[in-house]
């Protein structure tokens, strides 16, 4: 997918025809160095098709590439030809490139966590769980006995 | 073509992407690019994506002859898999910056370059087996490769480009076993496959890179990852076994394995017969192109159709 995201870019039909995309896209990328937004919208041509895939009932969707065609219909048939040849699949989306909003590739940064964040993660109550499966240990060989 | 560009980017943003790719960084679509990269990535991807088109078309022809309805089934899938190739190629391609409609009406025109082994004919059923092992393991080696170039979109879909190459080789494999392991008849007839295309394999990786500052950036920025001589031995030292396993002969008698060395000498070939292919000027270029400009047109009012379908 053209991951050229355009933030100041006015919705449909504004947009330049097939192809101007991504060239512009770097060019405004509204890159956040620049002094532009954090998110935007991606710069595609519009008859651009981003398509999801779900390989198994319960997975997420995945985006696995695009696809080019006039409307949806036909975005999913084409999707199903390029996409789901061989491996698993039960469930396709698309939706138009254009109108998916994503953060700048320069915003990434934003991601970092600035702080520590060790107690979000079940990894830093080790000593509480140590104590807690010794003492189920206990408490089982007490019952073996 | 457009002629290259003469570098004209801020240096600073030069400076900071240099660094990045030098840390082993991918850069995505629409990150600033400097304009000889895009320039370089957009017509190595364009001519990866033709060439998959172009590819389509000499076994395309054996679809109708396979001699049995398993192989022509498989070949029907493999020859889907490497028009999707192009689909998925043009996309990326795209993204630096050229409209498909160009690009294809580049190719069909005779404008745009494609692989030189796609310039060939494929004479007889024997020449599927070639092209399947050899011609798809020879751009397995480049492609594998490429899958840790800079660009991330393309090294996204040489990851799946990859796995579906690997089907081919595995099928090829199977016509080959079968026709080495057939009759007399059958084994000459893979031998002399083997003749006629050993020269279109030599030349496509190309000829040894000139130690330029040209190639040093390529290399640097990692739009390629390997020397095309690098890629050359990679590719011999996997597939010169497998002719002689099955007791068939390397059609060049020159070729040797360097002692104590993982490297092979072979006769120099003429570089020039690359050049003037690389040129649409091989045996079949005209006649492909002009089957794909045929379809092209032949198929204008489907494309129009859809779109008035899609409008209405």
């Amino acid at each position: 997918m053209g991951r050229g995201v355009s933030a100041e870019e006015p919705p449909e039909g504004a947009r330049e025809p097939a192809g101007g995309g991504a060239v512009r896209g770097g060019d405004a990328s509204g890159a956040a160095g620049r002094g532009g937004s954090w998110e935007g919208r991606l710069d595609a041509p519009p008859d651009v098709w981003a398509v999801f895939l779900q390989a198994r009932t319960r997975d997420p969707h995945i985006h696995v590439g695009d696809v080019h065609a006039p409307d949806a219909e036909m975005a999913l048939l084409v999707a199903k030809e390029n996409y789901t040849r061989r491996d698993p699949c039960v469930n396709l989306w698309v939706v138009r490139a254009g109108e998916i909003h994503a953060t700048t590739e320069d915003a990434a940064e934003m991601f970092a966590p600035a702080t520590d964040k060790s107690y979000r993660f079940g990894g830093s109550y080790r000593k509480q769980q140590q104590i807690y499966h010794s003492g189920w240990r206990l408490s089982h060989r007490d019952e073996d006995q | 073509m457009e002629a290259r560009p003469q570098p004209q980017d801020d240096p600073e943003l030069l400076a900071r992407f240099t660094e990045r790719i030098a840390a082993g960084d991918q850069i995505e679509a629409g990150e600033w690019l400097p304009g000889e990269y895009r320039f370089e990535a957009q017509r190595l991807i364009q001519m990866h994506a033709n060439s998959e088109i172009m590819g389509a078309l000499p076994e395309r022809e054996w679809i109708p002859r396979a001699p049995t309805l398993a192989r022509k089934m498989a070949l029907t899938a493999k020859v889907q898999d490497e028009v999707g190739h192009g689909m998925l190629l043009y996309r990326v391609a795209e993204t630096l910056g050229r409209t498909r409609e160009e690009m294809i009406a580049e190719l069909v025109e005779g404008r745009a370059r494609f692989h030189n082994v796609f310039h060939y004919p494929a004479e007889t059923w024997a020449d599927v087996a070639i092209i399947q092992v050899f011609v798809d393991g020879a751009a397995m080696q480049t492609q594998g490769a490429l899958r840790s170039c800079s660009y991330a979109p393309y090294a996204r879909v040489l990851k799946r480009i990859c796995y579906e190459e690997d089907f081919h080789i595995q099928l090829g494999l199977d016509v080959w076993r079968t026709l080495a392991e057939g009759t007399p008849r059958q084994r000459a007839m893979l031998q002399d496959a083997l003749r006629r295309w050993w020269t279109p394999l030599i030349h496509f990786f190309g000829m040894p890179d000139r130690v330029s500052p040209h190639t040093e950036k390529m290399l640097a920025w990692r739009i390629k990852v390997k020397s095309n001589e690098e890629l050359r031995q990679q590719f011999l030292r996997r597939f010169v076994p497998i002719i002689l396993e099955y007791g068939l002969e390397v059609p060049d008698p020159g070729l040797r394995r360097v002692d104590g060395e993982d490297r092979y000498v072979y006769t120099e070939p003429d570089w020039e017969e690359l050049k003037r292919v690389g040129r649409n000027g091989g045996p079949k270029s005209a006649e492909r192109l002009a089957l794909r400009q045929r379809f092209y047109r032949q198929h204008a009012w489907v494309r129009e159709a859809v779109i008035q379908w899609a409008a209405a």
